[in-house]
């Protein structure tokens, strides 16, 4: 115990010593004072004291404790502490490891009575301080903002605090096995880097071919349907037409007369529902199709971690427990596009759903550590058997 | 004598229930790759309480060694004991000081906080740690440095800082790898001096180090390390003893005879003209009592009389020499198949 305090202690001396992480810290003040004077009334958006009538951001439409909730959810967490606080975040800790492993101080280290793995957690876990002090004053400050300016006191905010901890933990473990193999910290930056996007592509790829999955499957149900009812219209014409010409043999001359117009709509029919038969086959190819890219994608963002989607569980969490309203998703444009071929509502419905059974909290956050698991693995394994 | 297993007394007698050596090394062994042999066997034994001395060319295996003892390095093989546990156990390293070769303190410490974090590490508790590093920074000479940060400290500060720390913990055995690296020799005759203090204490201090005239005035024992192999261990006095003579100069030219009661002599002409040097090859003073009567005899003037033995630096570069070719022996660690039993592990 009394080596890991050291090791923290040691751990916060050097985030101390980094410029980064002071500047980062005030611009995170900065984020809160500009969340701080920004509000709603009646009228719209206020900044101090003004007004800007914006009626859609308006307390008619929503309320002022959810606006900021809103606000710290989708602008504080999701674009300042998921990627600004973020880059610069991995930009200050990318010298960590590959110090950790230079000659002349790892053996300072590795000749302490204290094991191997041991050590590399320890320094991996110190190495999370700089963003779990950012996320613990960000979302402390942003508290007191919602409580004091919206009025409501909402525990639930600090989720936020494990959530990008996990978020960057997904990030900073695999920096942490590139410096440690590679010694450089060149290398642990652009490789992090070139990981989050590799990982974000999958993510979208993934969100993009579900919605063109749905899209497909929504437009192939609909043929369905529609060739069903077809088919049941032939039916019924078919029976009208052998009814016709029964009434005809029975020496009904109106009858005799209908039946070659109903001959020729029953052609039409049939011949329409060839050609819809022929479309639904190649919907149903294109359907397999999207299933099978999707399929793919989403083997491929299983067994990556999620970085986007974990973040976003905030939002799921405040809507869950605190009751925030947000707007419906899905909130990327191309997925959007998709929604509007098929009609907004039921695609929203279908991809929602989708979305909570085949991405749900256990799997997001199951499947992104059992990732950061096995590359923390893989770096432990290497960190006990190199020779220094 | 057995230059690999010589028995000089101890500098400081071992408690009953401490075991005699600090460093008891058999056998040890690594390779990389299975090709490269940087130790090939290693033979080692310091005693607690003594100063000893590692030394070898460049690439013959110093730094590893060291390393493997602090579980730095992992050996290929190693038996033998760290203060009388197994190599590699990890509590004995609690009774380790280690100060490594161009060590590198984070440079947002100050020196009084790298040596209370070394003490941390060595599970020291905080007061202590606190108390010693007062009390070393004094003894290093650093008190007044002690609490600004180590990136303004110069070579020589950062080495006395990294011995301060090295000792934090009152280490049973202290490694200390070129400790007077970077020191000027003020600062070097100072870190003799903690360690002869180091080692009145009845701790084994293990130097490795490249100036061989700072271990020669220090070491109560050295090894010598080439490619890979101990090529001799001992007390100095042991290492050298086959090298001991007397040199007389004489007047006159050299004597006609070349043995004095079985004791061969050797001689030549004198640097200085009309003088002779006579060699024999004895330590005892009363074996040359009867050339210095014959020389008399002769009517010769004792121009001189002095016993010689090798420095250590002569002693080191007879070993690091190969005998055959007369050319100072391949640096680096061995490529070449081990043809002994075992050793191309």
């Amino acid at each position: 115990m009394r080596q890991t305090i050291a090791i923290f202690v040691d751990a916060y001396r050097e985030l101390n010593h980094r410029r980064l992480f002071w500047i980062t810290l005030v611009l995170s003040g900065l984020v809160v004072a500009a969340f701080a004077a920004i509000g709603n009334d009646e009228e719209g958006l206020t900044i101090l004291h003004w007004s800007i009538p914006f009626p859609f951001l308006s307390t008619n439409f929503i309320p002022q404790a959810d606006f900021y909730k809103f606000t710290f959810a989708q602008l504080g967490v999701g674009y300042w502490l998921a990627w600004i606080a973020t880059i610069i975040g991995l930009v200050s800790t990318a010298s960590i490891f590959p110090d950790f492993v230079d000659r002349g101080s790892i053996d300072l280290m590795l000749s302490k009575p204290i094991g191997r793995a041991r050590l590399f957690f320890t320094k991996f876990l110190t190495g999370l301080m700089f963003a779990g002090m950012q996320v613990t004053v960000f979302t402390l400050a942003s508290f007191l903002v919602i409580g004091l300016r919206g009025g409501d006191w909402e525990p639930w905010l600090f989720v936020a605090v494990p959530l990008v901890l996990v978020f960057y933990s997904y990030l900073f473990a695999v920096q942490a096995a590139i410096g440690l193999v590679t010694g450089s910290v060149i290398a642990s930056v652009i490789g992090v880097f070139l990981f989050w996007f590799v990982v974000s592509l999958v993510q979208t790829g993934d969100g993009i071919t579900l919605a063109w999955r749905v899209t497909n499957e929504i437009t192939v149900e609909r043929k369905i349907s529609r060739i069903e009812d077809q088919e049941s219209r032939i039916e019924k014409r078919s029976t009208a037409l052998v009814d016709l010409k029964l009434a005809a043999d029975g020496g009904d001359s109106e009858a005799a007369e209908q039946i070659p117009e109903l001959e020729r709509e029953l052609d039409s029919r049939r011949n329409r529902f060839k050609d819809s038969d022929e479309e639904l086959a190649e919907e149903i190819q294109t359907l397999e199709l999207s299933r099978s890219i999707n399929g793919w994608f989403h083997v491929a963002n299983t067994c990556l971690p999620k970085t986007s989607e974990t973040i976003d569980l905030l939002e799921r969490v405040l809507e869950d427990q605190a009751g925030l309203v947000r707007p419906a998703p899905p909130s990327d444009d191309t997925v959007r596009q998709f929604g509007d071929m098929v009609g907004r509502g039921e695609f929203e419905e279908r991809y929602e759903a989708e979305l909570d059974s085949s991405h749900g909290p256990v799997w997001i956050l199951g499947t992104s550590l059992g990732f950061e698991a096995l590359v923390l693995g893989f770096a432990v394994w290497r960190f006990r058997r190199r020779d220094f | 004598m057995d230059e690999k297993t010589s028995n000089p007394p101890a500098a400081s007698p071992p408690s009953e229930d401490a075991p005699e050596y600090a460093v008891d090394l058999h056998d040890v062994r690594k390779s990389y790759r299975g090709r490269i042999h940087a130790l090939r066997g290693i033979e080692m034994q310091a005693r607690r309480g003594e100063i000893f001395g590692l030394l070898g060319p460049n690439g013959a295996g110093k730094s590893t060694l060291v390393k493997i003892m602090l579980t730095v390095v992992r050996p290929t093989r190693a038996h033998g004991t760290i203060l009388g546990r197994p190599i590699g156990h990890q509590s004995t390293l609690q009774r380790v000081g280690y100060l490594p070769e161009k060590h590198r303190f984070p440079v947002y410490q100050t020196g009084r906080q790298a040596i209370e974090f070394a003490g941390a590490m060595s599970k020291v508790d905080p007061q202590t740690c606190r108390r010693k590093a007062d009390e070393l920074l004094d003894l290093v000479g650093m008190s007044d440095w002690g609490d600004k940060k180590v990136s303004t400290y110069s070579k020589g500060m950062l080495q006395r800082v990294g011995i301060a720390a090295a000792m934090v913990n009152d280490p049973d055995l202290v490694v200390l790898d070129e400790p007077t690296d970077g020191v000027d020799p003020v600062g070097r005759r100072d870190i003799r001096d903690v360690l002869v203090k180091i080692r009145d204490r009845g701790a084994c201090v293990f130097l490795n180090s490249h100036l061989l005239s700072e271990l020669e005035m220090v070491c109560d024992r050295v090894a010598i390390l080439v490619q890979g192999e101990v090529a001799a261990q001992g007390t100095i006095e042991e290492l050298t003893s086959a090298s001991r003579r007397y040199e007389i100069t004489v007047s006159g030219p050299p004597p006609d005879w070349t043995d004095r009661n079985g004791l061969s002599i050797t001689s030549h002409p004198g640097q200085t003209e009309g003088t002779s040097t006579l060699v024999a090859l004895t330590a005892e003073a009363n074996e040359i009592q009867d050339i210095l009567d014959q020389l008399r005899r002769e009517n010769r003037t004792i121009v001189s009389l002095r016993p010689v033995r090798e420095s250590l630096e002569d002693l080191f570069m007879r070993y690091v020499h190969d005998p055959e070719t007369g050319r100072a022996k391949t640096p680096g660690a061995s490529k070449r198949k081990i043809a002994r039993s075992g050793a191309s592990s």
